[in-house]
C-alpha cells in the first residue's frame, strides 16, 4: 500500500483538505482523529455501518435458541405440574429475552470487529501515535505519479507535516 | 429551525444562564485542550501510598470473608444464622443489594447515553466499572448460600451424563440467565468503551512491557474513521440492549420473591419497585465512589458540581419513586382486606422489625428529601454522607423484604426471629473487600474518566473561529462560552 500522509494540528484544515482530496479523485482516504467529530463524519460521508445486520441476526438467533432450549428440555422430561402445559411460553419468554440480549450484544461486538478489521496485529501504514492524542491525520492511497500532487495539496491546505509511506 | 426566528425573551435568557447539563450541551471550561485531557487523566494511573493502603485494607477484608466461607464449608450452613423458618438471610439480602448497586452503572452508561444526557460523560466509566464488580460480587452470594457450592454449575443447561436439565419454570434458573447475561453484557460494554482510551495509554506509555500489554488490550485500535463509525454504531446498539436488560434483571430478581407465597412477597408491584430501588441504591454508591475519587485525583474540573447536581436530581427522583412504592405496599396491604397481609405489615412497621423499618424509611425516604435544596445538591460533603445513608438504607430495605416475611408467615407456630452470626458479618465484610479490591485495581490500570468522550466536548484546535452547539433559542453557541456554575 502506497500513499501520502498529511498531519494536521487543526481540525478545520483537515476537513478542508479532505474535501479537496475527494474532489481530486485520488485513492481511498483514511482519516485519523483522537475522537469522533461530526465535521469529519459529514465530509467523509461514509455509508451506514453494517453492524446493525449482525445485531439483528444475532438477536434473532438468540431469541430462537432461548425458546428452543427451554421447550426442548421440557419435552425431554415431560413432567406435568399443577395441570399446566409442559412447555409454557410465558416463563420461557424470560429465557428467550435474556439469550436474545446475550447473543445480540456479542454479535454486535463481533460485527464491530469484523467491519473495523480488528484486532490488528501488524503495523498500520500511515498511522502515527500523535493521532490518538490531539492531531488529525489524512492518509490517501495514491500511485507514485500522483503522490507529488497529493503532497502539494496537503501542504497547501496547511498540513504541518507531509510524508510518503509504503 | 423555527425557533431560531423567534426573538429571545427575558425568560429564555434566564434559562440560558442557569446550569443546564441535562442536555447534551455540556462544556468543561477548565479543560482547554486534548493534551490536557490526556495528561491529567493518565496521571491518575500512578499508584500512591493511599492507594496501596486502600488495596491492602480491601484484601484484608476479603481474606476475612474467605476464612469465614472456608469455615462454613467445613462446618455446614448451620453456622450462618439460618434458623427455620428463616432459611434466607444475609446472603440473599446482600445478593439483592449488590445486584441493585450494579444497576446505576448501566443506567448512567446506557440509558443516559440514549437520552443524550450530558452529565453522564465524566462519571459513566466509574459507574460502569462499579456495575461489573458489583455483579461479580452479587454472583458469589447464591453460591455462598448453597449447601454444596461446588455444584453451582448444575444450574447451567449443558448436555451431561446425568440426563438432568434445569427447570426453566424456576425463578432461580431465570436468575442464572439474567445475572450471567448482565455480567457478560456489562463487561463487554465496559471493555468496548475502554478500547480507544487504552490506545491513548498505549501511545503514551514508555515502559515497553506495559506498552505491549496496552497494545494487546487495545486490539490495534488506530482511531481511523472506519473504526469510529462502526464503534459508534456498536456502542449505540449495546446501549439499546443494555437498557431493557437492566430493567429485566432486577425484575427477575424480584420474581425470586414475588413467585413465592409468603405475605409481603406475593405482589405484582415488586418488579418496578425493585428496579427503582436498584437504581436509587446504585446512584448512592456512585456518589460514595466518585466524590472521594474526584478529590484524590484532583478531577473536580471534570466531574463538576453541575454533574453532581444533575445526578443528585436523579437520586431524588428515584428516592421519590421508591417512597411511592413503599406507600403503595402499605395501601395494598390495607385495601386487600387480607388479615395475614395486614398483620404482617403491622409487625414489620410497628412490631418485631420496627427498628429495621425505621432505618429503611429514614435513609431512603426522609433524608433524600434534602436534595430538593440546590445548596445541598451542590455540597459534596453532604452528598457523600447522604450516599452512605442510602447504602445502609437500601441494604436494610432488602433485610425488611426478606426477614419479616419469612419470620412471620401464615400461622403463629411459623413465627420466629432471626439473628445473623459472625460468619454472616465476616462474609458481608468480605464482599466489600472483594468489590473494593477489583475497583482499586481497575482505577490504576485504566482511566476512570473516558478520555475519548471528554475530548468530544473539548474544543479541538481550529485555525478559524467556529461555533458549536445550539442554545435554547436555536442560536449557535461559541466553543468558548462557559456554562455557569462549572467552578466550585
Amino acid at each position: 500500500m502506497r500513499g501520502v500522509l498529511g498531519h494536521f494540528r487543526e481540525l478545520d484544515l483537515a476537513v478542508e483538505a479532505i474535501e479537496e482530496l475527494k474532489r481530486g479523485s485520488f485513492g481511498p482516504i483514511t482519516v485519523y482523529s483522537p475522537t469522533p467529530r461530526h465535521e469529519l463524519e459529514h465530509v467523509i460521508a461514509a455509508p451506514p455501518s453494517a453492524v446493525r445486520k449482525f445485531t439483528l441476526v444475532g438477536g434473532l438467533l438468540g431469541v430462537t435458541f432461548g425458546y428452543w432450549i427451554a421447550i426442548w428440555v421440557s419435552d425431554y422430561w415431560p413432567l406435568v405440574v399443577g395441570g399446566k402445559p409442559v412447555a409454557s411460553w410465558v416463563p420461557y419468554t424470560i429465557i428467550g429475552f435474556e439469550v436474545m440480549v446475550l447473543v445480540g450484544a456479542l454479535s454486535t461486538v463481533a460485527g464491530m470487529f469484523v467491519n473495523s478489521r480488528l484486532p490488528k496485529v501488524t503495523h498500520t501504514v500511515g498511522y502515527d501515535a500523535r493521532f490518538s492524542h490531539g492531531d488529525f491525520g489524512v492518509w490517501v492511497e495514491c500511485d507514485p505519479e500522483d503522490a507529488a500532487k497529493c503532497e502539494d495539496l496537503l501542504r497547501g491546505k496547511g498540513a504541518s507535516e507531509v510524508r510518503r509511506e509504503r | 429551525m423555527a425557533a431560531s426566528a423567534k426573538p429571545v425573551d427575558a425568560r429564555d435568557i434566564e434559562v440560558l444562564h442557569r446550569p443546564n447539563i441535562a442536555s447534551a450541551d455540556v462544556q468543561l471550561p477548565a479543560v482547554r485542550d486534548y493534551e490536557q485531557v490526556d495528561r491529567e487523566i493518565s496521571a491518575t494511573l500512578s499508584p500512591t501510598a493511599a492507594w496501596y493502603i486502600g488495596l491492602f485494607t480491601a484484601v484484608g477484608f476479603l481474606l476475612i470473608g474467605i476464612a469465614a466461607w472456608m469455615y462454613q464449608i467445613y462446618s455446614g450452613l448451620g453456622v450462618a444464622g439460618y434458623n427455620p423458618p428463616v432459611m434466607w438471610g444475609v446472603y440473599i439480602i446482600t445478593f439483592v443489594f449488590w445486584v441493585g448497586i450494579g444497576h446505576a452503572g448501566t443506567l448512567i452508561s446506557a440509558i443516559l447515553y440514549l437520552f443524550r444526557a450530558g452529565f453522564r460523560t465524566t462519571i459513566y466509566r466509574c459507574a460502569e466499572a462499579m456495575t461489573v464488580f458489583a455483579v461479580m460480587t452479587a454472583g458469589l452470594f447464591p453460591i455462598l448460600h448453597l449447601g454444596r457450592p461446588w455444584k453451582f454449575f448444575w444450574l447451567i443447561p449443558y448436555p451431561n451424563w446425568r440426563y438432568i436439565w434445569p427447570n426453566f419454570k424456576s425463578p432461580l434458573v431465570w436468575d442464572v440467565f439474567a445475572i450471567l447475561t448482565y455480567l457478560t453484557v456489562s463487561t463487554t460494554f465496559l471493555y468496548i468503551g475502554l478500547i480507544p482510551d487504552i490506545a491513548v495509554l498505549r501511545d503514551r506509555e514508555r515502559n515497553p512491557i506495559r506498552r505491549r500489554i496496552y497494545g494487546v488490550l487495545s486490539l490495534g485500535w488506530r482511531n481511523s474513521d472506519r473504526e469510529w463509525r462502526h464503534f459508534a454504531r456498536a456502542y449505540l446498539f449495546l446501549a439499546a440492549f443494555s437498557t431493557p436488560l437492566v430493567l429485566s434483571v432486577h425484575s427477575v430478581v424480584s420474581f425470586d420473591f414475588a413467585m413465592g407465597l409468603p405475605p409481603g412477597w406475593h405482589t405484582t408491584i415488586f418488579p418496578p419497585y425493585f428496579v427503582a430501588g436498584a437504581i436509587f441504591s446504585g446512584i448512592g454508591m456512585v456518589f460514595t465512589i466518585i466524590i472521594p475519587l474526584r478529590k484524590w485525583f484532583r478531577l473536580q474540573h471534570y466531574v463538576t458540581l453541575n454533574h453532581l447536581d444533575a445526578a443528585a436530581k436523579l437520586c431524588l427522583f428515584t428516592s421519590l419513586v421508591v417512597g411511592c412504592a413503599y406507600m403503595v405496599e402499605w395501601f395494598i396491604a390495607w385495601y386487600s382486606g387480607l388479615q395475614v397481609e395486614q398483620d404482617y405489615f403491622w409487625n414489620r412497621i410497628f412490631g418485631q422489625w420496627w427498628w429495621a423499618s425505621a432505618i429503611l424509611y429514614t435513609c431512603n425516604m426522609v433524608l433524600p428529601l434534602s436534595l430538593f435544596s440546590q445548596k445541598l445538591r451542590r455540597n459534596t460533603t453532604w452528598l457523600f454522607i447522604l450516599s452512605i445513608f442510602i447504602n445502609i438504607g437500601m441494604w436494610f430495605e432488602r433485610f425488611v423484604i426478606v426477614i419479616p416475611s419469612l419470620s412471620h408467615e401464615f400461622e403463629p407456630w411459623q413465627w420466629s426471629g432471626y439473628r445473623p452470626t459472625w460468619v454472616d458479618y465476616a462474609i458481608l465484610a468480605g464482599s466489600f473487600g472483594w468489590f473494593s479490591m477489583w475497583f482499586l485495581l481497575f482505577i490504576k490500570q485504566f482511566p476512570v474518566i473516558a478520555i475519548a468522550e471528554v475530548k468530544e466536548i473539548v474544543k479541538p484546535r481550529l485555525k478559524k473561529p467556529h461555533d458549536h452547539g445550539i442554545d435554547v433559542a436555536g442560536q449557535h453557541l461559541a466553543f468558548e462560552r462557559e456554562t455557569p456554575g462549572e467552578h466550585e
